[in-house]
């Protein structure tokens, strides 16, 4: 129950609300006036279904003038607070229409996904947007409450494929235009009517962005807005750069980017700009963030590409340009080296790819990111593996070898002429680079690159070659090689061939080689060709004194690479030739005595059958197999093997097969050859172009470097088998140092450790005490 | 090797007079025959001959080893031998006596001094560790007993068990000396 000073509180609270909205205007006219003021109001501010044509109409019929006098009675009574509340509510009320009709279009657009559809709704929105907001008289804050309000209606009312379907409009306003790019590249002053020219399906025109604007979907959708831009860049870069390196296309791209893009982000970042300098100044951030943009696509693209790239040097040289520009804007660096590793790895450093392979693409590497990183950390962190793997291969130092002494000439090594020399013919000849220490007064010096590693050493630009050869520790094993390729060339060379010429050819090359590797490397290589020309003097000599057909190469058995050795001897007529021979040398050379290699060099023969005469060019071991037939018709494999001694049965099974397929053997059972004096009947056997034959000589087989090397570990092994003889026992140490006595010692302690320890498994050494001793 | 020696004889004698004069050149000549001649014994496989510088920083003394030829009465006895490289070396002899006793014709017992004509007068620049070595060895099984330094030795070679007992007497095995 009420008791009395509640009912005198109501009363005052009554009082002073009746006050207020009376505004002390006599009787109760304040308060009617109020109540009309607040009916114009509340009406004006309704949200309005405007698919009805009368609800719409209605908010014409309002003067200003009346709801301008409406709102100051609301102002003078204080009931704009609730007056917003009621509009607000109201706007929540019937915000459902508008959801309906949202997902209405939605649904059109997810039957059609015509972006016109959402441009459609964009607009329809933005009609009931209008429609509804409040009119400017009620201030600006009524209008940003209204905005908010509105705003936050309209976003808890898009579905989530809202967002792609306005991707898609914006996309829309942005499509290719179908002629070319510009040529000429226009400035970003272009105005917003030449965008609208350029053909869209949707036009880009600002009123569209004004909507976007003002239903505040720029703010909300801003990076989506820029996806768009970036996936036109992307996608422009992928269709028209990819796999087209010959030139650079930055420039290019950003002739294509001014006159695509640029309009595009006119209307969209500068849509309020007076004057073009005033857009200038809207674009700059975006706009430098596109041609970021640009150059990172550019660059992603190209380190995608960068094997092939290397692969196409020198006809990529625009790509590196390209890419080198991009670098220094990007920070791709370590992805580059990434990509270009993890290629390499799967592309080139597999035992599918040919030695020559990759070498040569490193070779190519080292030229293509020179020109993209010229300080070489690129390049060093990209060739550490492909060294690595190379010094893994057996054969990269004669491929280098035989790359730096170019293809033999003559035809007999048809594989290396065609191949493309690592080397440009067009690079000077300079001595190896050693390398050196830092040049510490060096008034050009740079810090190196920060992302270089602890063990990156600035390699001044030094030569493919020195590079080559520093993939290995030593420059002794090229020598070594070059010897064993040197002596393989020259005993290759045959008299009747222009032999002379070779030699030449050889001497040349091996005086470009010396400038390289200095002369004293070379001067067995030199030996060797003097060998040659002695020869040939020495041959002149003898044959003035007493004719032969045997024309020897004499060499010096030291200065030469170990060539195998054979025990054959050749039969009847041969070796009455080559003592002849030898004969008429001692004559000539007192001193000396010749040692036959006679499973050297190449015999020319001519066999007279009964019926017919054969003319061949074959290794000697066939000759001595064909000349022991001329004893007796029939042979067992094992006879002329014991006649000819010190061969193994594939290679003599291979020379009588020469015979057999030149039709003067055959191979009557299995192992027993008889010499067809008559002419068979071709029967089965088939008849091969006589070029085919193989007469071409064996490779005369040198031992390689990798032998030599072999060869080298028992020569240290003397010497420790010395040293350990003669003091009993030694301690490791000792055994180092003491190992300096052996010529061209180079292993180091754990090297030796690892060899001793080799040596003590194979029950040679024993060791106690840290002490080593022979095991007898 | 008559025509060899003959050729360097002319040089043999420039060289001994210009020696002192430049023996810091000689040296490093000298050096460098003593190591072709280390490298060629070493890959040599002679067997029962050995010999190595005795330390790293010279070349100059080296330490051999020789063992007895079998069939012989040494045989199976190992001897140490210390060598000594003149700075003339190979136009003189190196010194060699043995520092294992030796009960030998020709070998000082106590000084270990060794009477071989290659290693005086017949000394030639050809010969070489190896060589002598060799001769060593030979001269183990076949003594001269024309010349004898030891003549008690000399004299007890014609009964082979009482030599051998005086061998092993004398005879001390080799110690480690690393």
């Amino acid at each position: 129950m009420a008791n009395d000073a509640f009912s005198a509180q109501v009363a005052a609270k009554w009082q002073e609300a009746f006050q207020r909205l009376n505004r002390e205007a006599p009787g109760v006219s304040g308060l009617i006036s109020f109540s009309q003021a607040w009916n114009l109001i509340t009406e004006v501010l309704r949200p309005k279904d405007l698919r009805d044509p009368v609800e719409a109409q209605k908010r014409q019929q309002f003067s200003p003038a009346d709801v301008r006098l409406a709102l100051n009675v609301m102002v003078e009574s204080r009931r704009l607070p609730p007056l917003l509340e009621i509009f607000i509510e109201g706007i929540r009320k019937s915000f459902p229409i508008i959801t309906g009709e949202i997902s209405l279009f939605m649904q059109e657009y997810e039957n059609t996904h015509d972006p016109v559809t959402i441009q459609k709704l964009v607009f329809r929105v933005l009609h009931w947007y209008k429609g509804w907001s409040p009119p400017t008289e009620l201030g600006q804050g009524v209008i940003n409450a209204f905005t908010l309000s509105f705003q936050t209606h309209l976003f808890a009312a898009l579905p989530p494929t809202f967002a792609s379907a306005f991707k898609a409009l914006c996309a829309a306003t942005l499509t290719p235009a179908p002629l070319s790019t510009p040529s000429t590249p226009s400035t970003s002053t272009s105005t917003p009517q030449q965008a609208i020219s350029a053909q869209s399906s949707i036009p880009n025109s600002p009123a569209l962005w004004d909507a976007f604007s003002q239903l505040g979907f720029i703010d909300r959708y801003e990076s989506i807005v820029a996806s768009v831009g970036y996936e036109c860049i992307e996608e422009h870069v992928q269709s028209t750069c990819k796999g087209r390196w010959d030139k650079p296309v930055i420039e290019e791209l950003r002739a294509w980017m001014a006159g695509r893009v640029v309009p595009w982000m006119v209307v969209i970042y500068a849509r309020g700009a007076a004057s073009p300098e005033e857009a200038r100044t809207m674009l700059q951030g975006v706009g430098s963030r596109f041609d970021f943009h640009i150059n990172k696509t550019l660059c992603d693209l190209r380190t995608s590409e960068i094997f092939d790239i290397i692969i196409d040097f020198p006809d990529s040289m625009g790509a590196l340009q390209d890419l080198k520009e991009c670098l220094q804007r990007v920070d791709q660096r370590t992805s580059l080296v990434t990509s270009l590793r993890k290629a390499n790895q799967k592309r080139l450093l597999h035992p599918g790819a040919a030695t020559k392979l990759i070498l040569s693409q490193y070779v190519s590497t080292i030229k293509c990111l020179r020109i993209v990183d010229p300080p070489g950390v690129l390049l060093y962190k990209v060739a550490d593996p492909i060294r690595r793997y190379l010094r893994s291969r057996p054969d990269t130092i004669r491929a280098i070898v035989s790359n730096l002494v170019g293809p033999a000439a003559g035809g007999d090594d048809d594989d290396e002429e065609d191949e493309d020399p690592l080397v440009d013919e067009n690079e000077p000849i300079v001595p190896l680079h050693q390398p050196d220490q830092e040049d510490l007064t060096d008034p050009n010096w740079d810090p190196e690159p920060v992302d270089a590693g602890p063990e990156f050493r600035t390699n001044k630009p030094s030569d493919i070659i020195s590079t080559l050869v520093s993939i290995y520790d030593s420059k002794d094993l090229f020598v070594k090689e070059l010897q064993v390729l040197l002596a393989q060339r020259l005993l290759s060379i045959k008299e009747d061939t222009n032999g002379f010429e070779r030699v030449e050819k050889e001497r040349r090359n091996i005086e470009i080689l010396k400038i390289r590797f200095g002369e004293a490397a070379l001067q067995v290589c030199e030996v060797m060709l003097k060998d040659m020309s002695d020869s040939k003097r020495i041959d002149s000599h003898i044959q003035a004194q007493h004719t032969s057909v045997v024309h020897p190469t004499i060499i010096s058995r030291h200065f030469w690479p170990t060539l195998e050795s054979s025990t054959i001897t050749m039969p009847g007529q041969f070796q009455e030739m080559q003592e002849r021979y030898a004969r008429e040398f001692t004559v000539f050379k007192p001193d000396k005595k010749l040692k036959w290699l006679p499973h050297l060099g190449t015999v020319h023969l001519e066999l007279h059958l009964e019926d017919r005469t054969v003319d061949a060019d074959v290794p000697p071991l066939e000759a001595a197999f064909i000349e022991l037939f001329s004893q007796k018709q029939t042979w067992s494999l094992d006879e002329l093997i014991a006649d000819v001694g010190g061969i193994d049965r594939s290679a003599a099974l291979k020379a009588l097969l020469t015979w057999v397929d030149l039709g003067v053997l055959k191979e009557d059972e299995e192992n027993m050859f008889r010499l067809l004096e008559f002419e068979e009947d071709e029967g089965e056997r088939i008849i091969r172009d006589p070029k085919n034959v193989p007469t071409a000589p064996d490779v005369p087989p040198p031992t390689t470097a990798q032998q030599q090397q072999a060869e080298q570990m028992r020569v240290y092994w003397n010497f420790i088998q010395g040293m350990l003889t003669n003091f009993g026992s030694l301690p490791i140490d000792r055994i180092q140092t003491m190992l300096k006595f052996a010529p061209g010692y180079d292993q180091r302690v754990d090297q030796l450790a690892t060899f001793l320890e080799a040596a003590r498994r194979e029950g040679l050494v024993t060791s106690m005490d840290g002490v080593w001793r022979l095991n007898r | 090797m008559e025509q060899l020696t003959s050729s360097l004889a002319p040089r043999a004698t420039s060289q001994k007079s210009s020696v002192a004069a430049s023996s810091q050149q000689g040296a490093g000549s000298v050096a460098k025959r003593l190591s072709s001649e280390l490298m060629t014994l070493m890959m040599s496989s002679s067997p029962g001959i050995s010999a190595f510088p005795r330390n790293e920083s010279n070349l100059f003394e080296w330490i051999g080893t020789i063992e007895g030829p079998n069939e012989t009465i040494y045989a199976g006895l190992n001897f140490k031998i210390s060598i000594s490289f003149p700075s003339n070396y190979p136009y003189v002899a190196p010194t060699i006596k043995f520092d294992t006793p030796c009960y030998h014709p020709n070998v000082d017992i106590t000084s270990g001094a060794i009477c071989l004509d290659i290693l005086q007068d017949k000394w030639s620049a050809v010969y070489s560790v190896q060589t002598i070595l060799l001769s060593l060895q030979s001269l183990l099984g076949e003594p001269n007993n024309a010349s004898p330094l030891n003549p008690d030795a000399a004299a007890l070679w014609a009964t082979p068990d009482a030599f051998k007992a005086q061998l092993t007497k004398h005879y001390r095995p080799i110690q480690d000396t690393a």
